[in-house]
């Protein structure tokens, strides 16, 4: 593997390119959230009552911080990675200069997650607009550094998807298939106590519900030592994934 | 020793397909060395293993004294690479294109700026600077290309094709830069399907056909060793060759049968193309042998003697 400190270029490409689209994916990452926190969380929560003492969107907020980082680095790293390998060529010229294609992707992986740490804080401000807010200011900081690794993970994860990908379509199968159940079979919505144990045993395998459980604990500050289990399951998985991610890719780029 | 490549029994595979046959060559320092060949002839895969873009499968490599690794940054650091398909960064104007490029290359904010304000001049892009790529044409398009290539001052320089759908302006004017960065102590690396520009820039060429080099050498000398000096062109039926062939086996000239065209190749035309007046054949015409003609030769059909 040949990382080096160029990882930091390629993420400052991103966003120098980004900047066109500062407005419009804003938009987008403002309106999913208030989309999720107005339909579940109002609407549904008026039929919810109390969550373990508080509103249902005390409950719901923690669940859709993570799952918007989970969508937004997914989605960097299918299709704004892909464009950028397939349709515009644009790393084939990018290895060519003294950046490798580690460096490459791992900017591509660092640029994804910070995307992801972006949609989460917008969901975390618009939750504070509704009068929900994380419990402390550790708690609120904790919270932004596991949006970080939750970003790192699945744009890994989304980077092997790509690493192979024939074409957009593909990605359907990755985001169909994976994406959306992990969506409502990791404790977004509602609590997995009532689960058949087959399905409680099959969201285990499923990071996000890891993500959840954390992201749940800081927000309303009862963190504790059981937390260790699951942020070791996202932390070995990222680095599996990303190890993985990048060595796939690097067989797609050099030939 | 003064060699900036030098090339061993170099061979590149691609599962099953060969695209380079263990060839061997030595790029000099200061020099311009083309790659001619058609399609697929192994051209492109050659110069992008020379740039470290892709990997070795058997033999040696080296580039200014290192041995040529995807991930020796070393050599890329003083490479410039014009590549063939125009992979400019779409979302980015043309000065941020050149400023993303630069950090690449680790050169500082400040030596950037002043590097690409002389590179916009050096292809006349300074008008277009703040422009994005979907406004620029074809031609901008490439000379910006062969800006962002010499951003670190490379000691090498890998053009790939690099007037591919230009017209004849824009070509000239690329033509122009290159040969100035020839002067300027440069090496270049180009690889072509143009005769013209080979002859036009290059010092020394190989033809390549398959994977393996067919002949290497100094374009003029090229032409003269395999061509002649003159070539004449007969259009005319297939049936009549035996006849016209017979009335001209005087003249020591080669020949050939290329679909609807009798070629000969001559030292010199003038006793032919006097004896085809005589003949008063209906369509022909005497022309000075080029590159093409070599190209042809050793690519095409070999020669019928």
């Amino acid at each position: 593997m040949n990382l080096s400190y160029r990882v930091a270029y390629v993420f400052f490409r991103n966003l120098v390119s980004y900047k066109r689209f500062v407005v419009p994916t804003f938009l987008v990452s403002l309106i999913e959230p208030l989309f999720y926190l107005i339909t579940f969380g109002i609407g549904m929560g008026a039929y919810m009552g109390y969550f373990g003492g508080k509103p249902y969107l005390y409950f719901l907020v923690p669940g859709v911080v993570v799952s918007s980082v989970m969508l937004s680095s997914t989605f960097e790293c299918l299709y704004g990675t892909f464009v950028k390998i397939v349709h515009e060529k644009l790393y084939d010229s990018l290895i060519a200069t003294p950046v490798s294609a580690e460096d490459a992707v791992a900017g591509d992986i660092a640029w994804a997650s910070f995307r992801g740490l972006v949609s989460g804080s917008l969901m975390i401000i618009v939750a504070v607009f509704m009068g929900i807010f994380p419990v402390s200011m550790l708690s609120l900081l904790l919270l932004l550094v596991l949006m970080i690794f939750v970003g790192i993970l699945f744009a890994s994860l989304a980077m092997i998807i790509t690493s192979f990908a024939p074409s957009f379509d593909f990605f359907n199968y990755y985001t169909e298939l994976i994406i959306t159940p992990m969506l409502f079979f990791s404790g977004v919505f509602f609590p997995l106590d009532r689960f058949p144990p087959w399905m409680k045993t099959l969201s285990q395998f499923m990071p996000l519900t890891h993500a959840v459980k954390i992201s749940r604990a800081v927000f309303s500050g009862s963190i504790n030592s059981g937390l260790a289990i699951n942020f070791l399951v996202i932390f070995v998985l990222e680095v599996i994934a990303f190890a993985i991610g990048l060595k796939t890719m690097k067989r797609r780029l050099i030939k | 020793m003064n060699a900036i490549v030098i090339a061993r029994d170099l061979v590149k595979r691609y599962g099953t397909l060969t695209a380079v046959d263990g060839i061997s060559f030595e790029i000099q320092k200061g020099e311009c060395f083309g790659f001619l060949g058609p399609n697929g002839a192994g051209k492109t895969t050659t110069i992008k293993m020379i740039h470290c873009v892709s990997p070795v499968t058997s033999g040696t490599l080296i580039v200014n004294g290192l041995p040529a690794h995807i991930d020796n940054r070393a050599i890329k650091m003083l490479t410039g690479v014009i590549p063939q398909e125009i992979t400019l960064d779409v979302d980015l104007t043309v000065r941020e294109n050149l400023a993303v490029f630069a950090n690449f290359f680790d050169i500082s904010k400040r030596d950037a700026k002043k590097r690409i304000a002389e590179l916009l001049k050096f292809v006349e892009l300074e008008e277009k600077r703040d422009r994005k790529i979907d406004e620029l044409s074809t031609g901008m398009k490439r000379r910006l290309l062969v800006a962002r290539a010499l951003l670190n001052h490379p000691k090498l320089i890998v053009a790939d094709e690099p007037t591919t759908g230009l017209d004849p302006q824009a070509k000239h004017l690329i033509w122009q830069r290159l040969r100035q960065l020839k002067t300027e102590g440069a090496t270049l690396i180009l690889t072509t399907q143009y005769m013209e520009e080979a002859q036009q820039l290059c010092d020394r060429i190989v033809i390549m056909h398959r994977g393996k080099i067919l002949k290497q050498g100094v374009p003029t000398q090229l032409v003269a060793e395999e061509i002649g000096r003159e070539v004449v062109e007969i259009r005319i039926g297939q049936d009549e060759d035996e006849k016209i062939i017979g009335h001209l086996s005087a003249m020591s000239c080669g020949h050939e049968r290329v679909g609807d065209t009798l070629y000969f190749y001559c030292r010199d035309g003038h006793d032919l193309m006097k004896k085809l007046v005589e003949l008063n054949l209906p369509s022909y015409l005497s022309r000075p042998a080029t590159l093409e003609d070599v190209f042809l030769k050793l690519t095409g059909r070999g020669l019928i003697e």
